[in-house]
């Protein structure tokens, strides 16, 4: 019996020494993470008040060249504050919406140029000042506790709940899109890739379930014998599709198909792969194969990745005016490794094809336009996206440069009209 | 008995010869071509064996990129061969004739992570430091690193694990969709550790060692899949406790998840 209460008593001790030193070290854990978003907090009010000024100091010119120090400010701060904002817990809708405004703010300061309509710029900035203040006020209001010591990390996260809420941050939320809305409403081709991405632009004639299914049936006849169960998307999807579930032997997986014209837009198996592997040359073959019969016929082979137990291939559309790729009229396929089946096909974004519209052709000296060092080892053009999200016609090279001994690798894209880089990339 | 063992034992050398003497059939290599965007043992003795004769200063790690492609044709134009760049049979087997390859070395460097070279000119010992450890042997778009690969499958299988496979890639084509969208971090780790975001990051349960299909399912959305069809959302309605989530406009149910915009 005494060693029974000596036990008992020693395990008790034991606990209670535990349980003391872990409360102390969660209390000192939450102290250090307190700390960590308040200083967060304060600098994004501090920077905030920085922004405001940035803003209000652009004003100040009717010429873009005196305002671009300034114009840099904003495009540096607001992208500071994205970075505050999103490394705080937060009222999802606020932080989005949040993010959102200063991502446009700064887009909109970075590409203010000698062609920006003054006028047109003014206003804009004039409202953008109007609304930061304000923000920066509300921001202040709401994060007054937490900077100030007086709120703990428990405090703050139950205060985001909309039961315990002093604060109304989805009304904040509200108040930021409508903001976002009236200062920097949605370019034409910012409107115009949401129509695309949202398939709010195909016409063709709707297809029933049943018909959804004939056509998997007869793109994958080796997978569509035994279970298959069709659902249709939920009603807030932006484009209604089938999604229809398989499983066959050892098999499973989906493929989604539009309900407005019968397109694939994506296609997964999985099942056990074999450690045998065909060459590449022979899965290519398959796969084009595969392409053809499956009514995509103006595709050229991009690139492939191997991995251990398929080939991510992908190709890109063609336009016959120029011969240029189109980069955004993707098809991505996967195939299987053992014996060349198709176990992946993703064709979303080919069924949104791009609009591509003729542009001029300027020449160049590309040996003075690129330095002595580096060598041009393909030319050819491609319709590539510029960040005003338009389609252009472009020079797309691939070259070399000597880096210490090493190649390296670079796609360059040119406008072949203005001949301004659209991008470069290093190639691995 | 004696006869049918005679007759066995004819057999086994005559299928050695024909074997051994098979055209298509290097000692070394697989009997397979090896091109830009291919990976594995085959790739890691090709990047050894230009390394061994100097043509290749690159990583040895068996991922046939633009380094490896530049240094192949090199090769195939010092020894008159076509430069193509693609590693056939006479490619392979001039290489076999020019180089050596030491695979237990190279190997064991790969396994323990070490950083290493394997040129010829110099002693092997002196080619090596310790490095941080064994890295992913895969193949990625440009735009995506290892890390990137890494911490999207933790977030997949701490969030997913239990779901269809399907349900995996969507939960990493969610993580993919943040980043190009303007209401979210613009990275990899800026998306996953944006606080409140992913419950796997608040429980700890991100820290768990992913399995080979998680890491196959964040391929497959880094690859161009995206099951969720362009959801920035999921949730599970068994457990989820924010009244907000439920008002996001719903796109489709993947096993227990609910993805939306």
């Amino acid at each position: 019996m005494k060693k029974l209460i000596f036990v008992l008593v020693y395990s008790v001790a034991a606990l209670s020494i535990f349980s003391y030193g872990k409360s102390v070290e969660n209390e000192q854990l939450s102290i250090a993470l307190s700390g960590q978003y308040a200083s967060k907090m304060t600098d994004a009010s501090a920077k905030l008040e920085e922004l405001d000024t940035a803003v209000k100091k652009t004003l100040l010119f009717n010429e873009a060249d005196g305002s671009s120090k300034a114009r840099e400010d904003i495009w540096r701060l607001s992208s500071d504050i994205k970075n505050s904002v999103s490394s705080l817990p937060m009222d999802p809708s606020f932080s989005t919406s949040w993010m959102n405004y200063l991502g446009r703010l700064g887009n909109f300061a970075k590409d203010a140029n000698h062609a920006t309509d003054n006028a047109e710029y003014h206003r804009v900035m004039k409202l953008a000042s109007k609304n930061l203040r304000s923000m920066a006020d509300e921001w202040g209001v709401a994060t007054a506790d937490m900077v100030g010591g007086g709120l703990s990390i428990d405090g703050w996260k139950k205060r985001l709940d909309a039961d315990e809420s002093s604060h109304d941050w989805a009304g904040m939320g509200t108040t930021v899109k409508q903001y976002t809305e009236s200062d920097f409403p949605l370019t034409a081709s910012e409107s115009d890739s949401m129509k695309k991405k949202d398939l709010k632009e195909m016409k063709d004639p709707k297809v029933t379930r049943d018909e959804a299914v004939v056509k998997f049936k007869k793109l994958f006849p080796y997978l569509s014998n035994e279970t298959i169960g069709v659902e249709e998307s939920k009603p807030g999807s932006p484009y209604p599709f089938y999604h229809i579930r398989f499983a066959e032997e050892e098999s499973i997986g989906y493929i989604d198909i539009t309900e407005k014209g019968g397109h694939v837009l994506s296609f997964l198996a999985e099942r056990p792969f074999g450690k045998e592997s065909l060459p590449f040359e022979d899965l290519k073959k398959k796969a084009e194969s595969f392409l053809k019969d499956a009514g995509y016929k103006d595709l050229v082979y991009e690139e492939a990745r191997e991995n251990n137990t398929a080939w991510h291939m992908v190709y890109v559309r063609v336009e016959p005016k120029y011969g240029a790729k189109v980069f955004s009229d993707t098809i991505h396929l996967k195939i299987a490794k053992d014996n060349g089946g198709i176990v992946g096909l993703d064709a979303s974004e080919y069924i949104r094809k791009e609009k591509t519209e003729q542009q001029p052709i300027t020449q160049k000296d590309w040996k003075k336009f690129f330095h002595s060092g580096v060598t041009i080892v393909k030319e050819e053009y491609a319709y590539v996206e510029n960040e005003h999200l338009e389609q252009r016609l472009t020079h797309y090279f691939t070259v070399t440069l000597d880096e210490n001994g090493k190649i390296g690798t670079y796609a360059v894209v040119v406008d072949t009209e203005t001949s301004e880089v659209i991008k470069t990339e290093k190639l691995q | 008995m004696k006869k049918i063992i005679i007759r066995m034992i004819t057999i086994i050398l005559l299928l050695g010869c024909v074997y051994s003497t098979s055209p298509g059939q290097i000692e070394a290599f697989s009997s397979q071509d090896i091109a830009r965007g291919a990976f594995g043992d085959d790739v890691i003795e090709l990047q050894s064996r230009l390394q061994y004769i100097g043509y290749y200063t690159g990583t040895i790690d068996g991922t046939f990129g633009y380094g490896t492609y530049w240094a192949l044709r090199n090769f195939q134009d010092k020894y008159g061969l076509p430069v193509d760049g693609i590693a056939g049979l006479k490619t392979r087997q001039k290489l076999i004739e020019v180089s050596q390859y030491d695979e237990k070395y190279v190997k064991n460097n790969m396994n323990k992570g070490n950083k290493f070279t394997y040129y010829g000119s110099k002693p092997l010992a002196s080619q090596v430091e310790k490095g941080t450890g064994k890295k992913e042997n895969v193949q990625l778009p440009a735009k995506y690193s290892e890390q990137d690969l890494k911490l999207i499958a933790n977030a997949v299988y701490g969030e997913a694990r239990g779901e269809p496979y399907e349900g995996q890639v969507a939960v990493a084509a969610v993580i993919l969709n943040r980043i190009e969208h303007p209401d979210f971090p613009d990275t990899v780790g800026g998306v996953i550790f944006q606080p409140l975001a992913f419950t796997a990051v608040a429980d700890g349960q991100i820290w768990l060692t992913p399995n080979e299909r998680a890491k196959e399912a964040v391929l497959d959305a880094i690859n161009g899949w995206d099951p969720s069809e362009n959801a920035i959302y999921y949730f599970n309605p068994i457990t989820a406790t924010s009244e907000w989530i439920w008002s996001r406009p719903q796109i489709k149910k993947i096993g227990l998840h609910i993805f939306c915009r």
